[in-house]
Parts: C-alpha cells; structure tokens; sequence
C-alpha cells in the first residue's frame, strides 16, 4: 500500500457505480454486435473466476504473493473498462497485467520467465516474443492512464483482526472472502475499506465450521441463502431479534464505525449471488470460448 | 493523488491531473496485441491526442540511457514552460518498461506536494514512447550550490533548504513511500526558489512487515550504516540519515562521508560517528554484511562536542538536530516529522524567504541532465555497483 486512498488514483478515477459499469458494457455491444453475436462469452463473473483461475496457476508456478494476484486482477477489470474483451487477446492481457503487478507489488518477475511460464500454459496463445508482452504492457499502462496504484482489502483486514478479536479461522475465511471479491465487480464499486468489513461479517456470520471451501463455493452460498440473509438484517435493527454476542458485538463496532452499511450490505448481496452462478461455473467451456474467439480473429497475432 | 495539507502552491493544480490522460496508438502497428477498431479505442487515442497537443516540445535539455528531457510549454501560453521526460520505450522494450519508470509514474501520480515534483500529464507519442510532463524546475539543484565557490550561502539559506527537504520527505513517509535515493543532486530547485525531491525511480512503499527489501539503494555517500550492513528491513529512517548527509554537506561544501568503496565507505561512517557495537545499537552484529569491529580501533560514539565542532555553523541547536539524523541505530534516530518539530525551526536565524534564496540562473541544462540520470548514479562518477543492477530481482 502506498500513499492515502483518500487521494488515490483508485478513489478518484476508478469507481464507477453500477449503472455507469453497465452502460460501458452495453456500448461495447451496441459497437460491435457482429462479434458479440458470433462469439458469446459467459457471464462476465465465470470469465473472471476462469481469468483468476489461470492466473493463479501462473502465480504459483513464480510463487507470486496474493497481493500481485490481486492487482493483476484489478489491472484485468480497468483494462476491460476501456476495450472489448472480443477484440483482444485474454491470454496476453492476462499475462502482461501478471507481469506489471509483480513490479508494482516489488516481487518483479524477468520478462522472459513470465513469458516462459505463460507459453507453459497457453502455448497457442502466447508468442515466444517478449516484446510483445512488453508491448501490451505500455498499451495497459497506458489504457489505465499510468495510476497503477492499487490499494487492497487485506490490510484493512488485518488492521481490523484486533480491534474485533478475530480468530485465525476467521482471518482466513474473511481472506479468501477477499479473493472471491476479485471474481466480482465489486473492485471497481466500492473502497476497499468495505470490502473488508463485508468479508469479516461474512466469515464471523457463517462461522468458519461450514466452510471446507476452496474453490467451490458451494456451502457457504448455501449457507448465505439459508440463514445469513435474516442475519443481515438483524445488522439493519439492532433491537431486533438478538443475535448472538459475538455477532451482537460486531453489529455494535459497526454502528459506530461509520461505515457505509447499505454498501456493505451491497456487497454481501453480490457475493452471495457470484457463490450462486459460481455452481455454473465450467472451465472447458469457458475455455472453448475464448479460445475460439482468439483464433477465428487471429487475435494471438 | 494524494493531496499535501500543506497549502499547494505549484502549479501543478490538481484539475490538470484529473484530466490525465494517455492511450497508445497502436493503430499502424501489426504486431498489436489488440485489434484496433473499436471507437473506445478512438475515444482514448483522441483523448491521448489531445493531452500531446496541449504540449510544445522545444529544445533538448538533456539525454541519458533511460530518458530524454526536453523543454517544452503549453500551446495555449507559451510562457508556462515544463519539461517533457520521454522515455526510451523502445530502447527497453525487451524487458519490458525498467523499474525506474514505472516507480516514477506510480508515485508522481499520486503524490501532490509543494516539495515534490509535480507531474502534469502523461502521454504517449507515436513511436510508443512514454512522455511524463513534469514541473519545469529552472534553477538547478542543490549540488550545482554547494559545488559553485561563486554562489554564498549562510545557516539561514541551510535552514530554508533542509526545511523543504524534510517536508517533502515527511509526506512521502506520511503517505507510506519511502523515497531510498535522496541527495544533492535529487533536490531540484524552482522558479521561485522552492526546493523539489526529484527521481522516484527508486522509490517504494513500505514493505508488509518480515517481508525483505534490498539494501542495495540510496546513492553511497548518502546510504545509512543499516544499509551498508545489508539490512534487508528497514524503515523512512533511511531517508532521514540522508537528509543528514546532505544537511552535512550543505555546511561543509563537501560531502561529508565520501568513501571510494562500500567498505571504504563503512569505515568513513564509524570513523566519523564511532563505531557500532551491540550496547550503542542492538541487534547490528546479526545484520547479513556485519563487519566486526577492529579491537584495538574502536572510535567512540560521537556526541555533541562533534557536531558543534564540525558544524559550527548550524548553532548548537542545528547541531543537535543534525546528530539526532545521524544515530548509527535506526531506531534512535529522529523521524520526519520528529525533525519538523525540532526546536531548531524556532530559533534564530529564521529560514530565508525562499524568494530570497541565492540561486544560479544557468539551471537549464541541469535539469536535463538530472532527470536522465540513473538513481544511484554521482555526475562524474559512475558507481560500479550502484542499485541499479541489482535492482531487479531484488523485492522480496
């Protein structure tokens, strides 16, 4: 984290509300209908979780920290603010903003290895040449007008572990409510403030003993369906039914925090509806799909 | 960006930043990794266009590997001169954009201080370099000052300079920044006087605690004893040693610890400020290059009889100041904003109205050659084994 997100980049230039974000896209179809007709994507989410699924792999292969990950994955969703997925090609913007994050989070990665690992995976889609990554690189840099500052959930999260008595289960279920937020929008809507106050209610509301969960999301969504959205109202009335202290506890730190609670209740909602469609999720397609589109246009070109 | 409390008074009026844009023209080019047609790629390219069009470039102020400088102006008033950094894309495009660049656009976007120098715009022009528009800084730096015999200075003018020199440090460590390569030359100076850090291309946040840095930063004359020793976590203390390096220097007209080696250099600092052992600085003996100290040759901590008889000219309040940015122990020495509060500021002589601050008027040129070099890198003398090369592999 650098410099005060009050005044970053990120707060002035990279929020959209939800209508903004949906007309950005819808003017990306209205221009090219062509090519959304021939090639349909899924859901922009299942896009996401494959995107953050080959990134990962790519991450592991470099150790590369979470935070890089992260940013990368916000560098995905600014870039495809500004171009159509459709005439790009997701391999390489994929790897290139692997590559820029790894310098902007201080664990840099040389060019060629970033390319080598790349070609690992997607050998159709990468080239061997690296200027082509470097190339893709200024055209992101560039697309994201040089503010490449990120500023990210985690350290919220750990500032906050403390003051709300937080168990370890409950930092690492809250920490992978934040790599889940990744998969959303959720990065370009809210401050990352927010985020993290979603992902601790989420992780001390349904207890880290239903959560077995990496990768499927399944019994976490089932269990938000089930009884988490009544507890989340009882957030809302804090006379109501009266949850139990821990919870009662939280609900109290929070109405003194100033925090946006409606936005924070957003949140929760988007999350549980990613865990929703998350149940739809399949890689080959998605696969098939991208891969189709790159070579119908020659777009790994 | 973040925006100083102090009231902002460059020109670097944060509307022309909000305006900020840059596209790349990657239209001509087959080997694009996009396909170009889209209008939202119009869209950025004319928005791209229009910030380059805002600009004049006019002559060259100077070259180096990583950048060239050029004066330039706005079209619209060609007496609002800036300097346009445009740097080799091309020359680097093997692997990809250097460290230097990308810190350098990543901090300068964010951070908005009368202290600090203002980056207006980024563009990019057709051959697909990067043009960074920075604040025109005309009066040289702090180097060319103390180096020219012709240019009298006095504790006031020290006070004045040291004075802006920790407030724009204090706001990079405020806003979690750590600048790691502060020294004459870096200290850019402006129209009206005010002293500007320049060259953040080595700068970085603060690392996530455990995690390591690398110690190979910080231009040597200037590199606090922690980082000579290898410490690999360290913290703004390492700015504030050479903030005091250059405090030194601004009153000696020389630099003050000037070793020929890092070795060399180690043995400059424990000589002139005693030598580091376990009782004066706990924890050095476990430091990676820890060097033992010589039995029979251990030089005692310095304490203030030393620096008033060194630096008469601060005044034992200035004197005392510079010695608590001289604690060979990290922890002991002051902070950034420990050195605002210090009760030197509140004694006489006051700061000169920077207006009044003597000044050179052939700055131009230096400017050009200041922001083409490379951190780490003294005007007449290349360092072998500066940051630079090191740098790459080295963040965590």
């Amino acid at each position: 984290m650098a410099a005060n997100y009050w005044a970053s980049t990120q707060r002035r230039h990279w929020l959209f509300t939800k209508e903004i974000l949906a007309d950005i896209r819808e003017s990306f179809r209205e221009r090219d209908k062509a090519a959304h007709s021939q090639f349909p994507l899924p859901d922009q989410r299942l896009l996401n979780i494959y995107f953050s699924q080959q990134l990962i792999k790519l991450g592991k292969r470099m150790s590369t920290r979470q935070q890089a990950l992260a940013t990368a994955q916000v560098y995905i969703k600014r870039f495809y603010t500004k171009n159509e997925i459709r005439h790009t090609n997701p391999y390489l913007v994929v790897t290139t903003a692997f590559y820029l994050a790894c310098k902007m989070e201080e664990c840099p990665q040389h060019i060629r290895v970033v390319v080598a690992e790349a070609r690992n995976f997607w050998p159709e889609f990468i080239a061997p040449d690296v200027s082509k990554l470097g190339e893709c690189e200024f055209a992101l840099i560039s697309e994201m007008n040089s503010q490449l500052i990120v500023h990210h959930p985690y350290r919220t999260l750990s500032e906050l572990q403390p003051e709300l008595s937080l168990t370890s289960d409950e930092i690492a279920l809250a920490w992978s409510v934040i790599n889940d937020h990744y998969l959303t929008d959720l990065p370009l809507l809210y401050p990352p403030h927010v985020i993290a106050v979603m992902a601790i209610i989420v992780a001390v509301v349904f207890k880290p003993s239903q959560t077995s969960f990496h990768g499927t999301a399944a019994p976490l969504a089932g269990a938000m369906r089930d009884g988490g959205m009544n507890i989340l109202a009882a957030l809302g009335d804090k006379n109501g039914t009266g949850p139990p202290p821990r919870i009662q506890k939280l609900v109290g730190w929070l109405a003194e925090s100033e925090v946006d609670i409606r936005a924070v209740i957003e949140c929760t909602q988007e999350l549980v509806s990613l865990y929703e469609i998350w149940e739809n999720y399949s890689e080959k397609h998605c696969k098939e799909l991208i891969g189709r589109m790159i070579k119908s246009k020659n777009l790994d070109k | 960006m973040a925006v100083s409390p102090l009231s902002s008074l460059s020109p670097s009026a944060s509307d022309t930043a909000v305006k900020l844009t840059c596209a790349v023209n990657l239209q001509d080019n087959a080997h694009s990794p996009l396909i170009t047609h889209s209008t939202g790629r119009e869209l950025a390219e004319q928005l791209n266009d229009d910030v380059r069009h805002k600009y004049i470039k006019d002559k060259k102020l100077g070259e180096g590997t990583y950048a060239v400088v050029y004066l330039g102006h706005l079209r619209v008033d060609p007496s609002s001169l800036v300097a346009i950094k445009k740097i080799k894309v091309n020359a680097e495009y093997k692997d990809g954009l250097s460290m230097d660049a990308i810190r350098e656009v990543k901090y300068l976007q964010e951070l908005s201080h009368p202290n600090i120098i203002a980056l207006h715009d980024v563009f990019s022009s057709k051959d697909q370099n990067l043009n960074l528009v920075l604040e025109y800084l005309p009066h040289g730096d702090l180097e060319m000052l103390i180096k020219d015999g012709n240019v009298h200075y006095g504790a006031a003018d020290v006070k004045a300079w040291i004075g802006m020199l920790a407030r724009g440090v204090w706001f990079c460590h405020e806003n979690f920044i750590l600048h790691r390569d502060i020294k004459p030359n870096n200290l850019l100076i402006a129209f009206d006087g005010e002293v500007k850090l320049a060259d953040f291309g080595l700068a970085r946040s603060f690392a996530d605690p455990y995690l390591n840095m690398t110690h190979q930063v910080i231009t040597r004359w200037y590199r606090p004893p922690e980082l000579l020793y290898g410490a690999r976590q360290y913290s703004g203390a390492v700015d504030i040693w050479s903030i005091g390096m250059v405090f030194a220097e601004l009153l000696l007209r020389v630099p003050f610890v000037a070793g020929n080696s890092d070795l060399d250099q180690i043995s400059k600092v424990c000589e002139a400020f005693g030598t580091p052992t376990e009782d004066n600085w706990p924890g050095v003996t476990r430091l990676p290059n820890y060097i033992p100290a010589d039995k029979n040759h251990t030089v005692p901590i310095q304490g203030r009889e030393f620096f008033l008889r060194q630096f008469p000219t601060a005044g034992p309040v200035g004197a005392d100041l510079l010695m608590s940015m001289c604690m060979l122990d990290p922890r002991k020495r002051s902070t950034a904003r420990q050195v605002l509060q210090h009760k030197w500021w509140f004694t006489e002589p006051k700061p000169t109205e920077k207006e009044n601050l003597p000044r050179k008027s052939d700055g131009t040129q230096k400017m050009g050659n200041g922001l083409t070099r490379k951190g780490g890198e003294i005007d007449d003398y290349t360092f072998k084994y500066t940051a630079r090369q090191l740098d790459f592999n080295a963040g965590e």
